[in-house]
């Protein structure tokens, strides 16, 4: 087994080489790689794919029982300084080694026929393949330093996948959007590096956390600033796993093209931050503190991003605040010390979630073919309905999913978040209470997008509704015109335009629509079946009657022998049965307000009109924001242009030696002789070194 | 021929500034004969660098290397004498890179090639005698000397505020350089002995009263080139005016003549003060981050925007050389290297784009992304460069200086924590301002006007050919460091080990005294 170990780091290099080929051949050829479409696809897929067996290889070697590897070399030095590079394998590293290469391997076949009609199909391909590259090295990571390094290179794969159609305004201010947050993150995790760093001296983890409980045990830290240090870290996943108050990059992310988001903003680059916490875990363990404040960020978010979820029309933005709620999960988990059922929601909210989010593709491709390439449109529910006739695989395979995360049993959800819930039972009711009443609100939001997708009769028709939603958009954008956007009276020629522009840019006229939505072609479907199966089944690993899952993932200071298989009916019974009660209550609800209509949604709404704006406006983050940070900064940033230009400039114009030359000089200008002037000076200057030169 | 008693730096040095002086008499009447000449002197200048850097330079020796010296003017005690250490080398070669570069990025000139040309060259020549000779007045002179072709440059090339711009360069720069010879002759004639030869000069005992004077005079000619708040408004109008390849030697090269004279006689030759002055430059360089960041965010010309994030980039050069450890130094001078290539490509990239849209302001601009897809790719690597993505060399440098600094212990808690938080803001700010630019350059929807009226062609080969040039030592700087940090490591530490002594002297001899008015040092509260 050594020499597949020795070579391990072959695995994020692999992606990496075929995006630089493909990347480096689009620079040079752009034409004859452009022509050899399939080819490049194939080409990329092939490299994950090889990727992806080692990786099994290595998850089987260690499963078992092959003790962790670590190959490192020494990448920066200066003086006594030494910062070595590498990669590590254990447990966690080969867990989520087969989750980011399965993921990324199915999404990539799906691209096929997502993007088919795509003038920037190859390059997507290279972005994907340098994102997976990314991915990949941040889990082999064996320190701190190099996570934040493909931490931040995830983040611009993001950005650049996100802006992937860069014609599109909203795209174009979402990846911007989606960057920035992500890198105040980012400046937290900077500043805890530097802190935990000048304290312990390291920055590998489990060095890192022993010395950092010697240091508060001896007193010579203050277990305040430890603390602190450990919130400085935590930011970093706070806006990578799209916690609250960092989270409001994730929902206008979905402008990427659909793969991206089931790949990146759905399965693994968000659950990123919940990877780190786990990496982190031996220093979180030790400040009591930075664990109560994770439980409860994860908490709020589970919470706020479920809610959100409830009023939201766009099938995206729906899911998007579902793993906003999802990912909260798994931080509170971690929070409350439950290490791998954390971790074992996120791998089975990974396959799950990444089949929702190409279901919603499959969904938004066929109704393409109806309403035409806007966003706006294709991917409103409130145009969609009745669209388990037309296709029936992405029906099954998204009730599949949607039944996963509702917690029903036996589905992976249930198990994972169940476990979640059992543990914060135990650490804090209050946290399990949020968690619970989150459960239902999960179970009805997403049945809610299940009926008035793939139920009822289909709008998609419906000329009247979509007059209404190309008005609404177009108020929006009005709405989010900032300084330096377009002018007001443009705006509709440019909404216009935009939509024009999307026609011949795709390929597609508005003119050749059908009547009826259509299923997606096999490249597409075949993801979907394939990754129904561990949403169905995965969660079996986990199962409090013989948890294989905790014996494989538990933190390093934890010592598990054999099976953990104690099932304690006493509290597995009412735990389950509440959280699978909850889930039911939520379920029936959508069926009499959204299948069999017993209840208007509409009038209810009415009648809670404020939580229900609270909701549809999404708690206000984002109005908040814009006018305390973006504006805020903005006329910062004009003033101290201002301060720059009439003061600094206009004392030091004036100042000194200055105003005794400027009339000089002007008056060289004038002549046209500037040139002369300074000879001139120069001359002068040359005398005066020689004439110390001989007094001296 | 004894390749070892060659005078490789010599020859680097007046080569360029022979060959330009045989320009005026090539025959060419469309200024193509001229450029493939000097990008051939470039060339083959460059390779000579490269050579001599190759073979004779030991990058274990933290002393002078390649030294030649020989007697110009007797009764003045002048002499010709350069050499190269582990602070030269790297930005010698940086030099040699980039203004090679910078010819092939000149091919679109046409106003009076020759003249162009032979001021090219001759730029190069003195760019490299700054950073090569090791003669205090023969610094002064190269220093005075290299402003002449910038001025011409930029005063017939330039903009349309061209000549405004290369005035108030000139009298920046010119004030600043009176402050040199000053600095300079007084350190000369202090003691028994007068030398201009700066090896010398360093073994001089200069009093902590002087040397404070000597530092600030110093300070305020280097701060003027680095450049430093408040003496930074030059270069906006410089670089806002001035053409790509012109641009690309001032933020390449002549930025970091400010960074490496302030170590070469600064930190070497009056580290007592600079124990001092240290907690100043420390402000000083979070000023420049902070304010440049946000000035830059606020201009609406694309040039000013680059110019004053090379402002906001030099900040970290201070705060390294200020933070009195090896990786902090070490960070320095990695920040110069690396702002030399990235600044270099995103000036280029910046004439490129006007080349083609005839238009600096970003409001006139947008949605041009579709139209110049090379262009739009190579804008956004180089700004993803410049704004520390790791991977890129910009990232290295910046980390290097944050955790020098962080790891520093000759600063109290309270103070490294505000600096520390406040450079930090920084790498909030640099993508705020880099990729509002990108997304109002070449996001979105297609802006009609411009469309229209320019003809927006994609990057022709020659252009991708510049910043691949400029890439691959950005990434591989960014993947392996020590590339570059082992050039100089020895020289660095040599450097650090210095300062530390005077630290440590200067704190020992505070608690036995009286407390000086400037509190330098504090002891460490947790080691």
């Amino acid at each position: 087994m050594e020499p597949m170990y020795e070579y391990a780091w072959i695995i994020p290099v692999l992606p990496l080489a075929g995006a630089m080929i493909i990347g480096l051949g689009l620079l040079s050829f752009n034409k004859a790689i452009n022509q050899v479409r399939k080819g490049s696809a194939v080409f990329i897929v092939s490299l994950l794919g090889a990727a992806m067996v080692i990786s099994f290889a290595l998850l089987w070697s260690q499963i078992q029982g092959h003790p962790p590897y670590t190959q490192m070399f020494e990448w920066a030095a200066a003086g006594d300084f030494r910062l070595k590079m590498g990669y590590t394998v254990d447990h966690l590293t080969a867990m989520m080694l087969v989750i980011v290469t399965t993921v990324a391997f199915f999404v990539m076949i799906y691209t096929d026929g997502y993007m088919a009609h795509d003038p920037g199909y190859v390059r997507f391909y290279a972005y994907l393949s340098l994102f997976s590259s990314s991915m990949l090295g941040l889990v082999v990571s064996p320190n701190l330093v190099q996570v934040y390094v493909f931490w931040e290179l995830v983040g611009m794969c993001s950005y650049l996948l996100i802006g992937f159609w860069y014609d599109r305004k909203a795209a174009a201010d979402a990846c911007q959007k989606a960057f920035v947050t992500n890198r105040v993150g980012d400046f937290g995790l900077l500043l805890g590096m530097l802190a935990l760093f000048w304290a312990t001296g390291t920055f590998e983890f489990e060095a890192m956390g022993e010395r950092l409980a010697d240091l508060v045990e001896s007193g010579a830290l203050s277990a305040g600033l430890a603390a602190l240090f450990a919130i400085l870290v935590f930011l970093g996943p706070v806006a990578k796993s799209a916690q609250v108050p960092l989270h409001v990059w994730l929902p206008d992310a979905m402008e990427g093209p659909t793969p991206i988001s089931a790949l990146i903003h759905a399965a693994t680059m968000v659950a990123a931050g919940v990877f780190l916490i786990a990496r982190m875990y031996p220093v979180f363990e030790h400040v009591p503190t930075a664990t109560n404040v994770i439980a409860w960020t994860g908490a709020v978010t589970a919470f706020i991003g479920a809610t959100t979820a409830v009023t939201q029309n766009d099938i995206k933005k729906g899911l998007a605040y579902s793993t906003m709620s999802q990912l909260g999960y798994m931080v509170m988990a971690m929070g409350v010390g439950a290490y791998s059922a954390g971790l074992f929601h996120l791998m089975t909210h990974a396959y799950f979630k990444a089949m929702l989010f190409l279901g919603s593709g499959s969904v938004i491709h066929g109704m393409e073919a109806v309403v035409g390439h806007d966003p706006a449109l294709a991917q409103d529910m409130r145009l969609m309905g009745g669209l388990r006739k037309y296709m029936p695989v992405t029906a099954i395979t998204f009730l599949i999913g949607t039944l996963a995360i509702c917690g029903i049993p036996p589905f992976a959800g249930f198990w994972s978040k169940d476990e979640i819930l059992g543990a914060t039972f135990i650490a804090n009711p209050a946290l399990w209470a949020i968690g619970w009443l989150t459960a239902g609100i999960t179970a009805f939001y997403m049945f809610r997008m299940y009926f008035n997708t793939f139920e009822g009769g289909f709008r998609g028709t419906d000329t009247e509704i979509q007059k209404q939603l190309k008005l609404a958009q177009m108020q929006k954008m009005g709405l989010s015109l900032g300084p330096g956007a377009m002018n007001p009276q443009e705006l509709t020629l440019d909404a216009e335009l935009d939509h024009d522009a999307h026609n011949d840019h795709d390929g597609h006229g508005n003119h050749h629509h059908s009547s009826e939505p259509h299923e997606s072609p096999v490249s597409m479907t075949l993801p979907l079946v394939a990754l129904a199966v561990p949403s169905m089944l995965i969660g079996l690993l986990g199962t409090p009657f013989a948890n294989y899952f905790e014996a494989f993932i538990h933190p390093p200071s934890e010592v598990i022998e054999g099976i953990p298989s104690e099932v304690d009916w006493s509290e597995f019974l009412p735990m389950a049965g509440s959280s699978v009660g909850v889930g039911l209550i939520g379920i029936s609800l959508a069926v009499l307000m959204y299948l069999s209509r017993k209840i208007d949604p509409a009038a209810l709404a009415q009648q809670i009109k404020p939580l229900y704006n609270l909701s549809l406006n999404k708690w206000y983050f984002d109005d908040i924001y814009e006018v305390v940070f973006v504006q805020g900064s903005r006329r910062l940033a004009r003033q101290v242009l201002e301060v720059d230009l009439r003061i600094v400039d206009g004392i030091v114009n004036l100042a000194g030696f200055v105003t005794l030359v400027t009339g000089e000089a002007l008056k060289y200008l004038e002549t046209g002789r500037a040139q002369f002037y300074v000879l001139i000076v120069f001359g002068a200057v040359l005398g005066l070194v020689l004439i110390s030169g001989i007094t001296g | 021929m004894n390749t070892t008693d060659f005078p490789w730096l010599t020859t680097a040095i007046l080569f360029p500034i022979v060959a330009a002086l045989a320009i005026p008499f090539i025959p060419d009447k469309d200024g193509k004969t001229v450029r493939w000449y000097s990008l051939v002197v470039g060339l083959i200048d460059f390779v000579i660098l490269v050579y001599a850097f190759y073979t004779q330079y030991d990058m274990s020796n933290p002393g002078l290397q390649l030294v030649e010296s020989y007697t110009w003017v007797e009764t003045l005690g002048l002499r010709w004498s350069v050499g190269a250490d582990g602070l030269s080398m790297p930005l010698i070669l940086l030099t040699g890179f980039i203004s090679t570069l910078a010819i092939l990025a000149s091919w679109p000139v046409t106003l009076k090639p020759k003249l162009f040309y032979f001021l090219m060259l001759a730029m190069y020549g003195g760019q490299l005698g700054v950073f090569a000779v090791q003669d205090m007045l023969l610094f002064f002179l190269m220093w005075e000397l290299e402003l002449i072709p910038v001025y011409l440059l930029l005063s017939i090339w330039g903009g349309k505020k061209r000549l405004y711009a290369a005035t108030k360069f000139i009298l920046y720069t010119a004030g600043g350089s009176l402050f040199i010879l000053l600095a300079g002759l007084a350190m000369a004639f202090y003691g028994d002995t007068v030398t201009f030869d700066m090896r010398e000069i360093i073994n001089k005992d200069f009093p902590l009263r002087f040397q404070l004077i000597a530092y600030a005079g110093f300070l305020i000619a280097y701060g003027v080139k680095l450049p430093i708040f408040p003496l930074h408004t030059w270069l906006p109008d410089a670089h806002g005016e001035a053409t790509a390849p012109v641009h690309m030697l001032l933020a390449g090269i002549l930025l970091k003549m400010g960074g490496y004279a302030l170590i070469r006689m600064n930190l070497e030759m009056l580290p007592d003060a600079h124990v001092y002055f240290a907690p100043i430059l420390v402000i000083l360089g979070v000023v420049n981050i902070i304010y440049a960041a946000l000035t830059s965010f606020a201009q609406r010309s694309l040039k000013r925007k680059i110019a004053y994030s090379s402002i906001s980039h030099m900040g970290f050069v201070l705060i390294g050389m200020a933070s009195f450890t090896d990786l902090g130094l070490s960070g320095a001078m990695l920040q110069m290297v690396s702002h030399g290539l990235i600044g270099a490509s995103l000036f280029f990239l910046v004439g490129a784009t006007y080349d083609r849209t005839h238009t600096l302001i970003l409001d006139e601009m947008g949605g041009v992304g579709r139209k110049m897809p090379k262009i739009f790719a190579m804008f956004t690597t180089c700004s993803m460069a410049s704004l520390a993505l790791p991977g890129m060399s910009g990232f290295v440098a910046e980390l290097m200086v944050f955790v020098g600094f962080a790891t520093s212990d000759a600063y109290s808690l309270t103070f490294k924590v505000i600096v520390v938080i406040l450079a930090a803001v920084g790498v909030i700010l640099t993508p705020i301002y880099l990729l509002s630019m990108l997304r109002e350059i070449f996001y979105g929807p297609e802006n009609k006007e411009l469309v229209e009226h320019e003809i927006l062609i994609d990057a022709e080969p020659r252009e991708v050919f510049v910043i691949a040039c400029l890439l691959i030592p950005i990434i591989g700087i960014g993947f392996y460091p020590k590339l570059v940090t082992q050039i100089y490591d020895a020289k660095t530490i040599a450097v650090t080990a210095e300062l530390r002594d005077s630290l440590f002297t200067l704190a020992e001899q505070q608690t036995r005294s009286r407390p000086l008015a400037l509190q330098p040092m504090q002891a460490p509260s947790l080691q």
